[in-house]
């Protein structure tokens, strides 16, 4: 209706106006980029693990009789747990996905040494490995029991199988169409692992490595004095089951059994950096926008009382209420879309640089209008208030002598 | 034209009744140049404000042209404002961040007119008042005459069946004041109804009737006497 | 005259409180939002041995995989194998070196009732404790002969000591770990490097280990590292012996090197050793060895976390944000009073004068920011703290210090002044005569 002149009303005032719409583009472009990060690592962490969380215990055992007979102790602590009414299966085994720390080799597809193997993590485990995760065999079949065997902390002897997660079986065959089970691929340079089966998801320990996805069973176990013992319960007994199992593990008293936590609590400690980003940025952002309102409700309401005078004018010269109020609205969306403007360009020049400057995932397009309209009507609704006040203003000040 | 019966204003503190304006009654024709004058507090602004729709009226009956202007809603009043009446005002009250063009332009804008036919009634005000060549100007850039005028153009523009001036010569010095009232008796002879408000006795001869208010009410005072004076 | 702005400028305030309590509040907010983010970072690149960080050199040779280097664009690993570390160790061409690697022992507390538990353990050689100025409570670090003959010593740490002995002088006692008896030679005072610069590999916020026992023990007694161990190289059939005798990293080093001669000369020693190694088949790699001192390892490493760089970032914009806010504010107040000033102008105010005025109005609004910064600040920290609580190690990185408190309300207040100049300057170029015309 009336842009012209707000327009031109506005730009005889620059110096306020260009103060606001530049706080509108900085909180822009903090925004724009905060959502992203957000979004990213939300991203991140909804990433399924590929186990059962819900049902899944964890546990350290630590062994620490010098010579201990560690296989036998092994043994003796699966036949217990795997016996305990409640427990649906467990297994020993070296790592499993979001415990942070594990082993990682490199496979290839032609053997001897070459640089373009592919990292994937290694877990050392048994036939029950797949049941006790609760991951999904796709493909090929599962290892069976008399194939299991026993290494020591240096691994000399690669099993000649394993079962790999889809992800991983498909960077090493990228071409191949068909079933690549049966297919070998060779680790430690040279030695022979033939792909027995597949499983569609087992996350790697480190859930911030790029070959997360990237997993392989592996058909023996260690028998060194550190343990990991994963254990799924039958679903919604799990909170029962822990004090039950350490309470059935401490019979043994040669080892000590630490770190008892439900898959749930790994989870959280895994992503505690990334939760916690997601909270400061969310708190920032929030904090941000509401700064950035107040400022926006602080600087109309001066406008209005400086022009108390004008407005009872524009009131006599016939201007309704609704008119009034209009007049500030409009005039605070074109300082805003100034602001919304300029931020948006600082808010893609400050991601590209994050981009490289971080390696952060670059922008999604529909980030910048939402942030956009987010502004929008967070100014529309912080000059309201100001703006109906202003509306208010009688027409009669126009006759009042100053 | 104009009509008020009985017109009472009240100003209501938590301790203090205020009559500005008591019984006030009268009649204005189409046409007439009505002067208003009386002593400060006399209840002059407030004839102004409520013979304007500035304000509301605590009691009595007002129309303008016919209609009763005490059952209109907000809107309607300054739709009525907007169409019907011209304010001239003692300080201009142009708006200092607009320019001249656009200071016209506001009532203009409310009424709701086409670009171009607001363009034309604006050059056709300016060039009536003579300052069709300061389109670009910012008021601050004028003398207090030229502001007046801009003033007296804006409310020309909207072409009002009456003009309420305020007082419109009181920030002006006698030259500059002369031309005003040259100008605003112009403007009556097309047929323009005016009604001015001012403590100057000599200005209300200007008037071809002059009401004396004097505590909220119409009186006999020396304003006819002055009028009976100039037309003697 | 100082007062009477003062005066002025309370009265300003109060005038206006809910826009004062405003701009209080953004450079309160800003300030408190740039200084948490800023006590972390302080924290987490603090130098953590001043005294000697420029003599001490965390020591690389490049031993890495022909075909491509450890990391790029050619760092050589960060650690050293087994045969490397012990030989340069055994050399002794620093003033002090050090080998050492991160395990864990299962600490075994005399008495039936007592529950045995894990800890992290430190395998080192002898000259850690003067090295690195480890301060004792008791006791001291062991000798060289005990490095050689394998003798089972350790030094415990304040906590371990206090947990275990009630902190009474337990240089002497017997302590069982896992299933082996060390008598104890030293107990640490208090310690805790942040960030822990000897060992950046591991979590460089994690205390020290509780116990420090010889390398030599470890090695014979098949301790297992706690960090990495990388290979780039598959290991020979042979069990530990073909472990030692490999290719992996996993044992680091440092030396302490007191001047520029002697840093040149150990580097000229490592080359030598290189090029011998060459000789034998080892070291496919060309020459490429490094002497880092504490602060340069410690960049190397990004010992300050990615995240707190971002959050560092959007932090400053945010304050900029919460300064765009004040200045907006100051520069309405000042249109709004510009009638005043131009009638103080006009009464004989020079624009010095108005200046002092303004400034001193800025600067109360930037102190009372700059307070409510330090509260806020300090409640930030007790938020991150909270996020972070299964961690321990996050205790450490919440700590405000006085250097802390001032730069807080430094920089509220060059903060508030900064916001005020453009405002004041614009108040200062109110004419005295135009506003008193009526307009």
């Amino acid at each position: 209706m009336e842009l012209g002149p707000i327009w031109r009303a506005i730009l005889r005032n620059k110096s306020s106006y260009a103060l606001i719409a530049l706080q509108i583009a900085v909180t822009m472009a903090i925004m724009v980029n905060a959502i992203a990060i957000i979004q990213e690592r939300a991203t991140q962490m909804a990433r399924p693990s590929g186990t059962d969380e819900d049902n899944i215990i964890t546990l350290t055992s630590v062994a620490f009789v010098p010579d201990a007979d560690m296989r036998t102790m092994i043994d003796e602590d699966l036949a217990l747990l795997r016996g305990m009414p409640g427990v649906r299966d467990a297994i020993a085994t070296n790592s499993f996905p979001l415990r942070s720390g594990g082993w990682s080799m490199s496979l290839s597809t032609e053997p001897g040494p070459n640089s373009d193997g592919i990292g994937t993590a290694i877990y050392f485990s048994d036939e029950h490995a797949i049941e006790t995760f609760g991951t999904n065999l796709v493909a090929g079949e599962n290892f069976a029991a008399d194939e299991i065997t026993w290494n020591n902390r240096e691994v000399s002897t690669w099993p000649a199988t394993g079962i790999l997660t889809r992800a991983l079986a498909e960077e090493l065959f990228p071409e191949e169409t068909g079933s690549l089970v049966g297919k070998t691929v060779f680790i430690n340079e040279n030695d022979p692992v033939k792909i027995v089966g597949i499983v569609d998801r087992l996350q790697a320990p480190w859930n911030g490595w790029e070959r997360v996805e990237n997993s392989m069973l592996v058909p023996s176990r260690r028998d060194g004095e550190f343990q990991r013992y994963v254990i799924r319960t039958e679903p919604g007994m799990r909170d029962e089951m822990i004090p039950r199992i350490e309470a059935a593990l401490a019979a043994n008293k040669d080892r000590i059994i630490e770190n008892v936590r439900s898959m749930t609590e790994v989870r959280e400690r895994s992503y505690t950096g990334d939760s916690a980003m997601i909270t400061m940025l969310t708190f920032i952002v929030s904090l941000l926008t509401v700064i950035t309102g107040l400022g926006i409700v602080g600087l109309a309401s001066f406008s209005v009382s400086r022009r108390t005078r004008q407005i009872g004018v524009r009131r006599a010269l016939g201007a309704t209420r609704p008119e009034i109020m209009r007049y500030f609205m409009i005039e605070n969306f074109l300082i805003s879309s100034v602001g919304i403007i300029t931020g948006g360009i600082l808010a893609v020049a400050l991601n590209i640089y994050m981009v490289q400057e971080f390696a952060l995932t670059p922008l999604a397009w529909y980030v910048v209008p939402i942030a956009m309209v987010i502004l929008w009507l967070v100014g529309q609704a912080a000059v309201a208030g100001p703006a109906r006040r202003a509306s208010g203003i009688s027409p009669s000040i126009a006759t009042r002598s100053i | 034209m104009l009509q008020m019966n009985n017109v009472s204003k009240i100003y209501r503190t938590d301790t203090v009744e205020t009559h500005a304006l008591r019984e006030f009654s009268l009649k204005v024709e189409e046409g007439e140049f009505v002067s208003v004058t009386g002593p400060s507090g006399s209840g002059k602004t407030t004839f102004l404000n409520i013979a304007g729709l500035l304000e509301d009226l605590s009691s009595g009956t007002y129309e303008l042209d016919g209609r009763d202007i005490s059952k209109l809603n907000d809107r309607e009043r300054s739709k009525v404002r907007n169409e019907k009446i011209g304010f001239i005002f003692q300080s201009f009250n142009l708006i200092p961040e607009l320019n001249i063009f656009d200071n016209v332009d506001v009532p203009l804008r409310y009424r709701g007119f086409k670009a171009p036919e607001r363009r034309k009634r604006i050059e056709e005000s300016l060039e009536l008042v003579g300052l069709a060549s300061r389109l670009e100007h910012m008021p601050a850039q004028l003398s207090g005459g030229q502001q007046q005028r801009v003033a007296i153009a804006r409310a020309l523009a909207g072409e009002p069946r009456f003009l309420l001036a305020d007082e419109p010569t009181g920030n002006l010095d006698t030259n500059m004041a002369d031309s005003v009232m040259d100008l605003l008796g112009e403007i009556n002879s097309t047929g323009t109804t005016i009604i001015m408000v001012t403590h100057e006795l000599t200005l209300a001869t200007r008037a071809n009737r002059n009401i004396f208010v004097r505590d909220g009410s119409v009186s006999d005072g020396p304003g006819d006497l002055q009028l009976a004076a100039v037309a003697g | 005259m100082f007062r009477y702005y003062l005066r002025l400028g309370i009265l300003s305030i109060r005038a206006n409180p809910a826009l004062s309590a405003l701009m209080v509040a953004a450079i309160g907010i800003g300030i408190g939002a740039c200084m948490t983010i800023v006590t972390i970072q302080y924290i987490m690149s603090g130098n953590p041995i001043p005294e000697k960080s420029d003599q001490l050199f965390h020591v690389r040779v490049d031993s890495w995989d022909p075909a491509e280097p450890y990391d790029e664009p050619n760092e050589p690993p960060e650690q050293l194998t087994y045969l490397d570390a012990t030989a340069l160790h055994a050399a002794g061409r620093a003033n002090r070196q050090v080998i050492s690697f991160l395990s864990s022992r299962v600490v075994q507390p005399a008495g039936e009732d007592s529950k045995p538990f894990q800890t992290q353990s430190r395998a080192t050689t002898a000259d850690f404790f003067a090295m690195f100025n480890v301060p004792f409570a008791h006791g001291s670090g062991w000798d060289k002969s005990a490095d050689d003959t394998q003798e089972r010593v350790v030094v415990i740490g304040q906590a371990l000591n206090e947990q275990l002995f009630g902190g009474e002088n337990s240089v002497g006692e017997l302590l069982t770990l896992s299933g082996e008896p060390y008598r104890i030679v030293g107990v640490l005072d208090e310690w805790s490097p942040v960030p822990l610069f000897y060992d950046l590999n591991n979590n460089e916020y994690n205390d020290p280990a509780a116990l420090f026992l010889p390398f030599s023990v470890a090695v014979a007694g098949e301790h297992g590292s706690a960090g990495n161990t990388n290979c780039w190289k598959p290991i020979e059939d042979g069990g530990v012996e073909a472990f030692r005798n490999s290719e992996c990293i996993w044992i680091q080093m440092w030396a302490e090197l007191p001047g520029e001669a002697e840093k040149a000369a150990y580097l000229q020693f490592l080359d030598a050793y290189v090029e011998e190694q060459k000789l034998v088949g080892r070291f496919p790699r060309p020459l490429n060895n490094r002497l880092d001192n504490v602060e340069e390892w410690m960049d190397i490493n990004e010992v300050v976390d990615e995240d707190v760089s971002v959050l560092l970032g959007l932090a400053i914009l945010f304050l900029i944000v919460c300064l765009l806010n004040t200045v907006g504010l100051l520069l309405a107040k000042v249109m709004k009073r510009t009638k005043d000033i131009s009638l103080r102008r006009a009464l004989g105010a020079s624009k010095a004068t108005l200046f002092a005025q303004y400034i001193v109005e800025a600067s109360m609004i930037g102190l009372a920011g700059g307070v409510l910064g330090i509260g806020l600040t300090w409640l930030g920290l007790r938020g991150i703290e909270n996020l972070f609580s299964i961690f321990e190690f996050v205790q450490k990185l919440v700590v405000m210090d006085w250097v802390m408190v001032l730069a807080a309300v430094a920089l509220a207040i060059v903060s508030a002044l900064a916001a005020a100049l453009y405002p004041t300057w614009r108040a200062c170029s109110v004419t005295p005569a135009a506003q008193l015309r009526i307009q």
